[in-house]
């Protein structure tokens, strides 16, 4: 019993990320909780026609699951229904699978990001109430990698640590930071303003928001290694209709 | 003992079915071969006829065995209307419930960003072709109320709205003669965010 006991979480504040069909009726969850990270759980039965998860197991609604198990792979044993958040619909619903893909890439599993989470929470509130979608992305990407230990460096030059200006013009080096444009030939070419204006998250200048991209993309992809984003190219076949 | 390789080979290729581990292959290899011969006479031919007949229909994309099926050359449905279902499954409830009498596009799967399921993986364009004949006005989409199925209807009506070709949803809510009571905390949010006006 007390064995059991240990095991077993109450109300964890939760996501669902992504689910997979698992045997003949059962699913397998991808979540993010506040608490525990990321976890896969199996929901035994919730692809019955009358199974009470069902309509539960939503991607983007705030969820108080519990669950129990000592192995890898978990078992659901309730999710509550938390609201307040709208379902996300149209562009910002593509926007919400991109987020779920990086955390599904680039979040380890069990590994608590309590930071994050509420980040994230924030994040689908601005996703279905705004539609400066690409800002949005931007300061979340931000986030996440800050998260995940790669702070970016970007009022300062690296190296020299001197303050960035915003009329020179820079080239981000990865895993490095922003060193001069005529310092070499490596990195993102950037301007200095557009450094300034990604540390304080002010995305009203287009050409910072474009040059926020590329880096972001750049970085992004460094740390993905070499597995694609489906996400990002469903976004761009949606930008090319 | 070893196993014979022809009863490998049979256990390995049933495990092709969804939800079929080696345990259950096994089970169902054995059951074939010792209670049911003439079962699995009829299964595997069953599964060689409709491999060799079946296809699909040029105007609707469901299984067929001929060219054009019979509910797309029927004179008897709207064809101004067409309405896209996932799945054939799906097109049967349509069917059942009576309620609809235009023609009808089946994608045979959805849009699924986080399994590398694109648009090009459920031939989006074959849709949009049968949908510019000329004489469609009408899409009307019902695809599952999944997150998946959503961002599917999304995509289909950025597709054929600037086409000209007006893009409907069917409507979500509470099940009729559904009890307050009884229906789940996620639809009934959602039924009063799309709550509308009486008149």
């Amino acid at each position: 019993m007390v064995n059991a006991n240990k095991t077993r979480l109450e109300d964890q504040p939760a996501y669902v990320l992504h689910t997979y069909p698992y045997r003949e009726t059962s699913l397998i969850v991808e979540v993010f909780s506040q608490e525990h990270g990321r976890l896969p759980l199996v929901a035994r039965g919730a692809r019955r026609p009358k199974s009470a998860v069902r309509g539960l197991l939503l991607s983007f609604q705030p969820l108080a699951l519990s669950w129990f198990g000592k192995n890898e792979l978990r078992t659901l044993h309730s999710a509550e229904w938390q609201g307040g958040q709208p379902l996300l619909q149209g562009k910002a619903l593509i926007c919400g699978f991109y987020l779920n893909e990086l955390l599904l890439k680039l979040l380890h599993r069990d590994d608590p990001h309590e930071q994050l989470f509420l980040y994230y929470q924030q994040t689908l509130q601005e996703l279905a109430r705004r539609t400066d979608h690409a800002a949005i992305l931007r300061r979340f990407e931000k986030r996440l990698l800050q998260e995940l230990g790669y702070a970016l460096m970007l009022d300062r030059e690296a190296g020299t640590g001197q303050q960035v200006v915003a009329e020179e013009g820079y080239r981000y080096v990865i895993e490095h930071g922003p060193v001069r444009q005529s310092a070499g030939q490596n990195g993102v070419e950037l301007r200095g303003k557009t450094l300034l204006d990604l540390a304080v998250d002010d995305y009203t200048d287009p050409v910072t928001l474009q040059q926020g991209k590329a880096l972001m993309r750049t970085l992004i992809n460094h740390y993905l290694g070499d597995q694609p984003l489906h996400t990002r190219q469903l976004l761009k076949d949606l930008q090319q209709l | 003992m070893k196993t014979p390789t022809s009863l490998d080979h049979l256990i390995e290729s049933l495990r092709c079915l969804p939800g079929v581990g080696p345990k259950s292959a096994q089970r169902m290899a054995y059951h074939l071969l010792q209670r049911d011969q003439a079962g699995a006479k009829r299964l595997a031919h069953a599964l060689t006829h409709a491999l060799d007949t079946l296809r699909h229909c040029e105007k609707c994309n469901s299984f067929t065995e001929v060219e054009v099926c019979d509910l797309c050359l029927s004179p008897k449905r709207d064809d101004s209307l067409l309405c896209v279902v996932e799945m054939p499954a799906d097109l049967l409830m349509m069917e059942q419930a009576h309620c609809y009498r235009g023609l009808y596009f089946v994608l045979m799967g959805r849009l699924s960003p986080l399994d590398g399921v694109g648009p090009r993986e459920i031939h989006l364009d074959r849709l949009v072709r049968r949908a510019t004949d000329g004489i469609v006005q009408e899409v009307v989409l019902a695809t599952n109320f999944t997150v998946e199925g959503e961002a599917t209807a999304h995509y289909i009506s950025e597709l054929l709205t600037p086409r000209g070709i007006k893009v409907t949803r069917i409507a979500r809510g509470l099940p009729v003669g559904g009890e307050l009571e009884h229906v789940d905390s996620g639809t009934l949010a959602q039924a009063v965010l799309e709550r509308r006006n009486v008149s």
